[in-house]
C-alpha cells in the first residue's frame, strides 16, 4: 500500500508531473544533439536543484535520462549522426530508412519500441531489483573480460562487405582506448611525451569525429542534391507489426537489463549487443540488414532503454552505480541528505518507489512526445545541405569541445573526421573503431585484474573459467560465435 | 559490391599508410613494458597494434591485387573542392577559436562556409549565420554553462553586465 | 569601457583594491579534478553553492579529469592568477612529482581552504577468516599471496596503506588494481578481492548492511559513525607514527593572485563549510571537517607531504626520491 502511494506521487504532483515532462522534453533534444550529453546535462542539475527538495530534482533528471537515451536515435536515423553513444547501432539500419524516404516509419519504430523497452526495464526494476543486482554482483573479473571478449566479436556483424577490415577497425579502436596514462599503473601509453595526452584520447570526440565530421564530408559530396522528401503520413506502426517483433524485443529486453544493471557496462554496449543479436537470429529479414532492416532498428533501441530500468537496479540495492549517469544520481541523493547504500531501500522503501514511478511517468511522456514533433525534426533535416551541413560542421566542433573544454579534444576530433572520412571511402566501416573505444578499457582493466588474480597464470585463469558456471556460459558463447562460421564453411564443402 | 573487384583511387596509398602506422604503434607499444608480464600495461596495446599491422597487411595485399577503377578520379570521387574548402575552414577554425574567440570565429566560419557552398546572398548567408551562433551559443554557454574560448569578446563582463541589468538574477 | 577603465586604474598601482571591490566582477570557473559522481565533486558541489551566496557570485563548476588530476591542475596554472578560476582537487598533486606525473604540486597554488579529509578504514568480505587487524596480518604471514588486495594504482590511498602495513609489519599479497574506490568496493561485495583499504565513507554503508566487515579504522581515535570499531591504534601502536592520515578536499587558487581577492575567496569557502547542511551532510559520509587556510593549511599541506612521500619512497613505488624536490624527511 504505501509502496502504491509512494509511485503514484509523480502521477497526482503536478508539480512533479510538469518536471518530469520538462525533463523527457529536454531530454529528447539533449540526446539528439551530438556533443550534449545526458551526463552533463544531469550533472549542471546537481547545482541547479541543489536548493530543491530531493523529489523535484530527482523527478527532472529522471525525465532528462529517459529522454536522452531515447533522443540519441532521431539524429543516427534522419543524418547518420548518433547524437549519444548508445544510439550508433540504430543509425545501421535507421538511416538507410530515412534515405528511402521512410524516416517517419523508422521514428515510429524506434519510439514505440523505447518505450516497450523501457517498460520492461522498470518493471524488472520494480520486481526483481535484489535478485538481478546479487547477480551482476557475481560477475568477477574474468567474466567482465569475457563479456568484452564477446563484445569485440560483434565486429563480425559490423564489418559490412570486409571482415578483415571490420577486424582493423576494431583493433584500432581497443588501442585508441588505451591511449594516455593507464590508470592502474600510472604508466604513460602512446602519450609521445605530452601532458595533455595523458587524459586520453575522449571518447566523445573520436564519435563526434568519426561520425559527425566524417559524415558531414562524404555528404558535401553531392552538396547540391535535394534533400530526400519524408513520407510522415505512416508514423504509429500498426498492432501487427508490434506484434511480430513481440519475441525480439523481449530478448533485447533482456539483454539491456542485464547489461545496464553490470556495474561498468550500459546502454552503448548493450544496444550494440542486441542489434549482432537480432542480426544472427533473424533469418529472413523482409529487407536486408544495414539497408533499412526494422529489426535493426527494433534491438538496439529496445534494449538501451531496457538498460535505464537495469541502470537503477544496483543504484538502488547497493549504492553502486549502473552507468555514468546514475553514478552522478547517487551523488545528487548524498547532497540531499540521502545514504544511498544497501540500507537505502529497507530505511527509505519510498524513495526507490518514487524513482519507479517518476521513470514510468517519464517513459509514458517519451512515447508522447516521440511521436509528436517529428513534422519539425524531419523539417530540419530537408534543409539545403550547404545550410544544414557547414550547421553540423560547427556543432560537432562545440560538442567536442564541450565535453573538457578542450581544445585537444577538437583536434583529435578533427583528425578523427578526416580519418574517418577516408576510411568510409575506402570500405572501411566505423561502428568497429567506436566499439572498440567503448570496450578497450573493460578488456583491459579486466583481463589484468583476472590474470593479476590468478597469480599471472593462464592455466589457472582458464580453470578459473571451467570451475565457474557463469565464465562457462560466457565463454561457450564465445566459443560458439567463433566456431559457428567455421562450421558453416565445413558443412556448406560437405555438401557442395 | 566493390570489395576484391577494384581499387579507388588513393586507396592503396591510404592502406600503406595504415600498415605503417600500425607498425609504429607496435613499436611504440612494445616500449611500454616491452614482454614484462602478462598483465603489463604494454600487453593489451601490443596485442591491438599487432592485430592492426597483419590486417593492415592482409588488406594492402588484396587491393594491391584488385584492378583499378576507371570511372574515379582523386579530383571527383574523393576530394571534391567542396570536401577541400570543408577541410580547410575546419582547420581555420581550430586555429582562431583561441585568439578570436568562440563568438567571432564560429560566426565567420558558417558565413564563409555558408557562402562558398550554397552560392546564397552574402544577406543571408550573414543573418542565418549569426542565428545559429547565438542559438548555440545560448544552448552550450548560458544553459549547458559551458566556458568557451573568449578570445577578444568579454563575455563574461558582459553577462555579468546582463544579469544587473536584469535586476542582479545572478 | 570596463576593460579600459579597470587598465587605467592599472597604471595608477591601485589595482588590487579596485579589483577587489569590485570582485567577483563576472563568473568564476571551478575546475574539479575528478570526475561527476566522484567524491571530490560531491564535496564540491555541496559546498560551493554555501560559498556563493557569501561572494555574491557565480561559480561555474567543471569536471576536467585524466592524468591523475594532473591535467585540471595544470589547465589552473596555466590560467592568469586573478580569482577567476579555482582549482578544487584532493590530495594527489602533492604526490605527482615523486610520482613523476608533473612538475607542479600544491606549492604553486595559495589554499582557499582545506574542507575536510576522510578516514581511512580496512574493509574485508563478510566471510573473510580474520576479524581484526592483528588475526589478518597473522593470517596473511601464514598464507603469503593469497590474500587479495584491491588498490587503487600507485600512489592511491590504498597503495599509502599498505606501505604503511609494510613498513611495520611486512606482508605478502596479491594487489588487484581498479580505478577507484567504488568498483574495488564492489569487487569485495562480489568475492572478487578479499581485502580493501578505502575511506570510511565509502564503505559505512556496506558494513551497516553486513556486505563487508570492518577490519580496524586506520586512525588515533574511534569515528562516531562506527563506535564498535576499534582505531588501528588500540591493537597496534607502532603506526601512531603515520597518523592521523587521509586523503583531502581543498579549494585552490593559483599562487600570485592578490591578497584580497584570496582573503574575501577564503571567507566565503569558510562560512559555506561551517554551513549546518553541508556540514551534517559531510558527517554523513564519514568525513573529518577541517575548514583551515592560510598557515594552517600550508603547515598541513607540507606534513601531509612529507610523511606520504617518504612512505611511498621507503615502499618503492616512487619514481623520483623525494628529497630530489627538497621535500623534508617527516
Amino acid at each position: 500500500m504505501q509502496a502504491v502511494s509512494a509511485f503514484l506521487i509523480p502521477f497526482l504532483d503536478i508539480q512533479l508531473l510538469g518536471l518530469v515532462a520538462a525533463g523527457t522534453f529536454a531530454g529528447i533534444y539533449i540526446g539528439a544533439i551530438p556533443g550534449l550529453s545526458v551526463t552533463m546535462a544531469v550533472s549542471i542539475l546537481i547545482s541547479f536543484t541543489f536548493a530543491w527538495p530531493v523529489y523535484p530534482a530527482l523527478a527532472l533528471m529522471i525525465g532528462i535520462f529517459m529522454g536522452g537515451v531515447y533522443g540519441g536515435s532521431r539524429t543516427a536515423i534522419l543524418l547518420n549522426i548518433p547524437g549519444a553513444p548508445a544510439a550508433i547501432a540504430t543509425g545501421l539500419d535507421g538511416y538507410p530508412m530515412a534515405k528511402k524516404g521512410e524516416a517517419g516509419e523508422a521514428i515510429g519504430i524506434t519510439t514505440v519500441m523505447s518505450f516497450f523497452g523501457g517498460c520492461i526495464g522498470i518493471i524488472v526494476l520494480a520486481l526483481a531489483a535484489p535478485m538481478v543486482s546479487e547477480f551482476a554482483l557475481k560477475f568477477q573479473p574474468r567474466d567482465y573480460m569475457l563479456l568484452a571478449v564477446l563484445g569485440i566479436l560483434l565486429v563480425g556483424s559490423l564489418s559490412g562487405e570486409s571482415l578483415i577490415k571490420g577486424i582493423f577497425a576494431g583493433a584500432f579502436g581497443i588501442l585508441i582506448g588505451t591511449v594516455g596514462l593507464d590508470p592502474l599503473t600510472i604508466a604513460d601509453r602512446f602519450t609521445f611525451g605530452f601532458s595533455e595526452l595523458r587524459g586520453g584520447i575522449s571518447f566523445v570526440a573520436v564519435m563526434i569525429g568519426m561520425f559527425g565530421i566524417s559524415e558531414a564530408l562524404v555528404q558535401l559530396h553531392d552538396v547540391n542534391k535535394a534533400a530526400v522528401r519524408q513520407q510522415i503520413s505512416r508514423i504509429v506502426p500498426s498492432w501487427s507489426t508490434i506484434t511480430k517483433y513481440l519475441p525480439l524485443s523481449l530478448r533485447c529486453s533482456g539483454i539491456g537489463v542485464i547489461i545496464g544493471a553490470l556495474p561498468g557496462t550500459g546502454g552503448d554496449i548493450a544496444a550494440l549487443m542486441a542489434y549482432d543479436h537480432a542480426k544472427r537470429t533473424t533469418k529472413n529479414p523482409e529487407v536486408p540488414f544495414g539497408e533499412g532492416a526494422r529489426e535493426g532498428l527494433v534491438a538496439p533501441e529496445t534494449a538501451n532503454n531496457a538498460a535505464v530500468g537495469g541502470a537503477f537496479i544496483p543504484m538502488m540495492t547497493l549504492g553502486i552505480p549502473g552507468d555514468a549517469v546514475t553514478a552522478i544520481m547517487i551523488g545528487a541523493l548524498f547532497i540531499h541528505g540521502l545514504n544511498p547504500g544497501p540500507m537505502l531501500m529497507i530505511d527509505k522503501p519510498d524513495m526507490f518507489w518514487f524513482i519507479v514511478g517518476a521513470l514510468t511517468l517519464a517513459n509514458v511522456f517519451m512515447l508522447i512526445f516521440g511521436l509528436t514533433g517529428i513534422r519539425f525534426f524531419v523539417k530540419v533535416v530537408e534543409t539545403p545541405r550547404s545550410v544544414l551541413i557547414p550547421v553540423i560542421i560547427l556543432l560537432s566542433i562545440v560538442g567536442a569541445y564541450a565535453v573538457q573544454s578542450s581544445l585537444v579534444d577538437v583536434y583529435w576530433m578533427l583528425g578523427f573526421g578526416v580519418l574517418g572520412y577516408f576510411m568510409k571511402l575506402y570500405g572501411f566501416q566505423l561502428g568497429p573503431v567506436i566499439l572498440g573505444v567503448i570496450l578497450s578499457r573493460l578488456l583491459d582493466d579486466n583481463w589484468r585484474r583476472a590474470i593479476i588474480s590468478d597469480q599471472e597464470s593462464l592455466p589457472m585463469l582458464l580453470k578459473g573459467i571451467v570451475t565457474s558456471p557463469l565464465s562457462l556460459v560466457l565463454f561457450s558463447a564465445v566459443l560458439f560465435i567463433l566456431l559457428a562460421p567455421l562450421w558453416r564453411m565445413v558443412k556448406a564443402r560437405r555438401a557442395a | 559490391m566493390r570489395e576484391g573487384q577494384t581499387r579507388r583511387p588513393g586507396e592503396a596509398v591510404f592502406v600503406a599508410f595504415l600498415a605503417l602506422a600500425s607498425l609504429g604503434l607496435l613499436i611504440k607499444a612494445y616500449g611500454i613494458a616491452g614482454f614484462e608480464a602478462l598483465s603489463s600495461p604494454g600487453a593489451l596495446p601490443m596485442a591491438a597494434a599487432a592485430v592492426m599491422l597483419v590486417s593492415a597487411l592482409v588488406i594492402l595485399v588484396q587491393t594491391m591485387q584488385a584492378p583499378v577503377t576507371k570511372d574515379e578520379t582523386v579530383r571527383e570521387h574523393i576530394l571534391p573542392i567542396a570536401v577541400v574548402v570543408a577541410i580547410i575552414a575546419i582547420t581555420a577554425y581550430a586555429f582562431l577559436l583561441q585568439p578570436l574567440g568562440f563568438l567571432i570565429t564560429s560566426f565567420l566560419f558558417l558565413a564563409v562556409l555558408i557562402r562558398v557552398l550554397s552560392g546564397r546572398s552574402l544577406f543571408f548567408c550573414v543573418w542565418s549565420s549569426a542565428l545559429c551562433v547565438l542559438l548555440i551559443y545560448v544552448v552550450f554557454r548560458i544553459i549547458f554553462t559551458v566556458l568557451m574560448p573568449e578570445g577578444i569578446v568579454p563575455e563574461r563582463e558582459i553577462l555579468a553586465w546582463l544579469g544587473r541589468l536584469f535586476g542582479g538574477a545572478r | 569601457m570596463k576593460r579600459t577603465a579597470i587598465a587605467a586604474l592599472l597604471g595608477l598601482g591601485i589595482a588590487g583594491s579596485a579589483m577587489a571591490q569590485s570582485y567577483p566582477a563576472k563568473e568564476i570557473q571551478g575546475v574539479i579534478q575528478w570526475g561527476a559522481g566522484g567524491s571530490t565533486d560531491v564535496v564540491m558541489r555541496a559546498v560551493t553553492p554555501h560559498a556563493e551566496a557569501v561572494l555574491g557570485g557565480k561559480v561555474v563548476m567543471q569536471n576536467v579529469t585524466g592524468g591523475v588530476g594532473a591535467i585540471a591542475l595544470n589547465r589552473v596554472a596555466d590560467g592568469a592568477a586573478d580569482g577567476y578560476t579555482l582549482l578544487m582537487g584532493a590530495e594527489n598533486p602533492l604526490l605527482y612529482k615523486v610520482m613523476g606525473l608533473g612538475q607542479k604540486d600544491y606549492s604553486d597554488f595559495t589554499p582557499i581552504n582545506i574542507i575536510a579529509r576522510g578516514i581511512p578504514i580496512i574493509v574485508a568480505r563478510p566471510d573473510a577468516p580474520f576479524n581484526t587487524f592483528p588475526e589478518m596480518i597473522a593470517y596473511i604471514k601464514a598464507n603469503p599471496r593469497a590474500v587479495k588486495f584491491g588498490s587503487t594504482g600507485p600512489g592511491g590511498l590504498p597503495s599509502v596503506i599498505t606501505a604503511m602495513i609494510n613498513a611495520k609489519q611486512p606482508i605478502q599479497v596479491t594487489a588487484v588494481p581498479y580505478d577507484g574506490d567504488g568498483p574495488a568496493l564492489t569487487a569485495l561485495m562480489g568475492g572478487a578481492i578479499d581485502v580493501m583499504p578505502a575511506v570510511l565513507g565509502a564503505a559505512i554503508e556496506n558494513i551497516r548492511a553486513g556486505r563487508m566487515k570492518p577490519i580496524a579504522i586506520m586512525d588515533v581515535a574511534p569515528n562516531a559513525a562506527l563506535p564498535n570499531v576499534k582505531p588501528i591504534v588500540e591493537t597496534n601502536p607502532e603506526f601512531r607514527q603515520y597518523l592521523p592520515w587521509g586523503p583531502f578536499f581543498g579549494v585552490f587558487v593559483k599562487k600570485g593572485t592578490p591578497a584580497d581577492i584570496v582573503a574575501k575567496l577564503q571567507a566565503a569557502y569558510n562560512a559555506g563549510a561551517k554551513n549546518a547542511d553541508f556540514q551534517k551532510l559531510m558527517d554523513n559520509r564519514g568525513f573529518l571537517m577541517m575548514n583551515i587556510a592560510g598557515k594552517e593549511a600550508d603547515d598541513f599541506l607540507a606534513k601531509w607531504q612529507s610523511t606520504t612521500t617518504w612512505l611511498l619512497q621507503d615502499a618503492g613505488v616512487t619514481k623520483a626520491s623525494p628529497a630530489q624536490f627538497n621535500i623534508p624527511k617527516p
